[in-house]
C-alpha cells in the first residue's frame, strides 16, 4: 500500500520517492498502518496516566489509612478505583507501579537487545569454532523453559528492581542474538565489508561500526516487541511474590496481593491486569506495524 | 537420512550437559543452608556436619557437580524437602503424567484452532474475518495468562453458579475428591471439568502466534508461481488452497511450534500454579519456593530434555516433509 502511495506521489505530484529518507518512508508507512496507530495511542495514553496522573491525581501511593473503615473501599470521589486491602489509595499505586513496571521493561528488553546482539555479531562475524559454542550456548538456553528458572534466579539473587532486570536479560538474548547472526552472515559477504577490509579497519571496527548499525531497524522493532513480553516476565515473578516487594507497588505485585480477595474485592485484579495487558497489546501493535514497515518478510 | 538423525541426536549430548551446568549453577549460587542451624542451640553439632557432608556442602562447587550428575546419571536424585519422606524420583514420577496430560490436550486444541483460523485469514487477506483474526490474535498472545486465569475463575467459579449452588466449574484440582474409584465414564466427565479452564486459557496464548504465522506463511505461498499455474490449468479454488498451498505453507509451522514448547511448558507452570494442577510446572515453582533444590534442579532438567528432544523430532519431521531440505 505505502510503495503505491509512493508512486501515486511520483507520477506529476510534489513528492517522488527519492524524497523520502530512509526513516520518512518508514515513518510514512508506519502512519497508514492501522494497527500501529492504535497501539501508539494506548502508549501514548498509558505514558501519560503513569507520569501525568500523579500531577493531578496527588495521593500517596503507600499511606495507609487506619482502622477497618479505610479497607477495600468502592470507588468513590475521594478514591477513584477504591482503597485496597491495607487501605491504600489504588490510583496512585497504579500510576507508581506503573512506573516501576514500564521501567522494568524498558530497561531489560534494550540490555537484552544489546546483549544478543553482542553474542550475535561476534558469532556471525568470527564464525567457525566462536560460532558454534556461542550458538549451542544458545540453543541450551532456549531450550529451557523460562519461567521456572526466572523464578530459581530471582530467588537466589534477591528482591529488587535491578535483580529483576537482570534475571530478564539473562533469559532474554537468545531470540535476538539468532536474529543478528544471521543477518551478519550475509552482511559480511558484501562489498563494502571487504572494504572495511581492505583499508585495514579492526575486528571491532568492522562489527560495531558497519555491521551492527545494519542490524538495528531489526533489532528495534524485536525490542519494541521485548519490551511487552518483559512487562509479563516482571508481572509474572512479581505475581508470586520472587519481583518487586512492598511497599513498593508494580502492576504484578497488585495482582499478587489480590489474588486471595477475589471472591470479594474482585476490581483489585481488574484494574492491574488491564493495564498490563494494554500496556503489552500497545507493544505488540506497535512493533508489528514497526515490522512492517521496516521489512514485511521479517519473522519474528 | 540415518546419518542426519545419528548427528543429531549426538548433537542433543552437549546441549543436555550445558542445561545442566546452567539449572545447576544457578542452584549452586544458594548459600549452605545448614550453615543458618548452628545458631540454633537445639540442634547437635554432630548432626549439622552430618546433613552437611550427605548434601555434599563440605566440597567446593565443582565437585558437588560431580557428585549431582553422577547421582542424576544414576537415578539417584535425591531426598524431596518438599514432601518430607519421600524421594525427588517420586514426586517427580507423579506430576510428569499430568502435566503431559495437559499439555498433550492444550497442544490438539490449540492448533486445531490456530492452524484454520490462520489458513481463512489468509486466504481472505484483508477481509472483516482477517481483522478479527488479527486482532484476537493480538489479544492472546497480549494476555498475561495468570491474570486471563483469574478473570475465567472469577466468572465461571464466582459469578456463575450452577442450580445446586455449586460454581459452575471447580476453581483448581484435578479431580472431585472420593471419585477416584468411579466408573471410566463418570470419572473422564468430572476430570474434563476441571481441565476447561487451564486448557482454555493456556490455548488462548499460543493460538494468537500459531494463527499469525500460517497467516503468514500461507501467505507467502499463495504468491508463488505454482499456485498461479495451478489456478492457470482450471484447478478448482479448494484444491489449489488445501492440496497446493497448504501442504508446503505447513512445512515452517513444524518448526515454530516445537520452538514455542518452552513458552507453553513455560506458562503452563503458573496456569498449574493457579489452577491448583498437580504437575511439573507447579511442582517446580513450589519446590523453589520451598527451597528444595534437588526436585527443582532435576525437574527443570527433565522439562528441558522434554524441550530438546520435542525439538529433535520437529526437526526429523521436517527434514522428512520437505524433500528440499539437505541433510548435509
Amino acid at each position: 500500500m505505502a510503495e503505491k502511495a509512493i508512486e501515486a506521489k511520483k507520477k506529476g505530484q510534489k513528492k517522488s520517492s527519492e524524497d523520502y529518507t530512509y526513516v520518512g518512508m518508514v515513518f510514512h508507512r508506519l502512519t497508514r498502518h492501522k494497527l500501529a496507530m492504535v497501539g501508539a495511542f494506548m502508549l501514548i495514553f498509558i505514558l501519560l496516566f503513569v507520569f501525568a496522573g500523579p500531577l493531578i491525581w496527588r495521593a500517596d501511593p503507600n499511606a495507609q489509612i487506619e482502622g477497618l473503615g479505610g479497607m477495600f473501599n468502592l470507588p468513590s470521589r475521594a478514591h477513584p478505583m477504591g482503597t485496597d486491602d491495607y487501605g491504600r489509595d489504588v490510583l496512585a499505586r497504579m500510576f507508581f507501579g506503573g512506573r516501576i513496571s514500564l521501567f522494568i521493561g524498558f530497561i531489560s528488553a534494550i540490555s537484552s537487545t544489546i546483549v544478543g546482539a553482542m553474542v550475535g555479531l561476534v558469532a556471525g562475524y568470527y564464525g567457525g569454532w566462536a560460532d558454534n559454542i556461542l550458538m549451542r550456548f544458545t540453543d541450551a538456553m532456549l531450550s529451557i523453559p523460562t519461567f521456572p528458572l526466572l523464578i530459581a534466579l530471582a530467588s537466589v539473587l534477591g528482591k529488587g528492581v535491578w535483580q529483576i532486570i537482570l534475571v530478564i536479560v539473562f533469559f532474554g538474548w537468545m531470540v535476538d542474538a539468532r536474529l543478528v547472526r544471521g543477518l551478519v552472515l550475509s552482511l559480511k559477504e558484501q562489498e563494502y565489508v571487504e572494504a572495511a577490509h581492505a583499508i585495514g579497519a579492526s575486528a571491532n571496527r568492522i562489527m560495531w561500526r558497519h555491521l551492527f548499525p545494519n542490524t538495528l531497524a531489526v533489532l528495534i522493532v524485536s525490542t519494541t516487541i521485548g519490551i511487552g513480553g518483559a512487562i509479563i516476565y516482571e508481572a509474572s515473578i512479581s505475581f508470586l511474590g520472587f519481583g518487586v516487594q512492598a511497599p513498593f507497588a508494580s502492576w504484578g505485585n497488585m495482582l499478587q496481593n489480590a489474588q486471595q480477595f477475589i471472591w470479594n474485592s474482585p476490581r483489585l485484579i481488574i484494574f492491574p491486569g488491564l493495564a498490563i495487558f494494554l500496556t503489552v497489546l500497545g507493544f505488540n501493535f506497535f512493533g508489528d506495524g514497526l515490522r512492517d514497515a521496516i521489512d514485511p518478510k521479517l519473522k519474528l | 537420512m540415518r546419518d542426519y538423525i545419528i548427528r543429531r541426536v549426538l548433537g542433543m549430548i552437549p546441549l543436555i550437559l550445558i542445561v545442566m551446568i546452567v539449572s545447576f549453577g544457578i542452584f549452586s549460587l544458594v548459600p549452605n543452608p545448614f550453615a543458618a542451624l548452628i545458631e540454633n542451640p537445639r540442634i547437635k553439632k554432630s548432626d549439622i556436619q552430618r546433613l552437611i557432608k550427605a548434601w555434599g556442602f563440605d566440597l567446593p562447587w565443582y565437585l558437588r557437580f560431580f557428585k549431582w550428575f553422577s547421582g542424576v546419571v544414576h537415578g539417584d536424585w535425591g531426598p524431596s524437602l518438599l514432601y518430607p519422606g519421600s524421594t525427588a524420583r517420586d514426586v517427580i514420577s507423579r506430576a510428569l503424567p499430568v502435566t503431559v496430560r495437559v499439555m498433550g490436550i492444550e497442544f490438539l486444541f490449540a492448533l486445531s484452532i490456530a492452524l484454520p483460523i490462520g489458513i481463512i485469514s489468509a486466504v481472505k487477506q484483508y477481509s472483516v474475518t482477517d481483522y478479527i483474526v488479527t486482532v484476537i490474535s493480538f489479544l492472546g498472545m497480549s494476555m498475561p495468562t495468570f491474570w486471563f486465569g483469574l478473570l475465567m475463575m472469577m466468572l465461571f467459579s464466582v459469578v456463575l453458579k450452577r442450580p445446586s449452588g455449586m460454581p459452575l466449574l471447580p476453581p483448581g484440582g484435578i479431580i472431585t475428591p472420593g471419585l477416584e474409584e468411579a466408573p471410566f465414564w463418570a470419572k473422564l466427565g468430572d476430570r474434563a471439568q476441571y481441565l476447561v479452564m487451564p486448557v482454555f486459557v493456556l490455548a488462548f496464548s499460543s493460538v494468537g502466534g500459531w494463527a499469525r504465522y500460517m497467516r503468514s506463511s500461507m501467505l507467502e505461498v499463495i504468491r508463488q508461481d505454482y499456485i498461479r499455474t495451478a489456478r492457470a490449468k482450471g484447478a478448482p479454488e479448494h484444491t489449489v488452497i488445501n492440496k497446493h498451498a497448504l501442504r508446503n505453507a505447513m512445512i515452517p509451522i513444524v518448526t515454530l511450534v516445537a520452538l514455542s514448547m518452552p513458552g507453553i511448558v513455560g506458562g503452563a507452570a503458573i496456569t498449574e500454579h493457579i489452577f491448583n494442577i498437580p504437575g511439573m510446572g507447579s511442582l517446580i515453582i513450589a519446590a523453589e519456593i520451598k527451597s528444595d533444590y534437588p526436585t527443582a534442579m532435576i525437574g527443570l532438567l527433565l522439562t528441558s530434555i522434554l524441550v530438546i528432544v520435542f525439538n529433535l523430532v520437529a526437526d526429523i519431521v521436517y527434514a522428512w516433509i520437505d524433500p528440499r531440505i539437505k541433510y548435509s
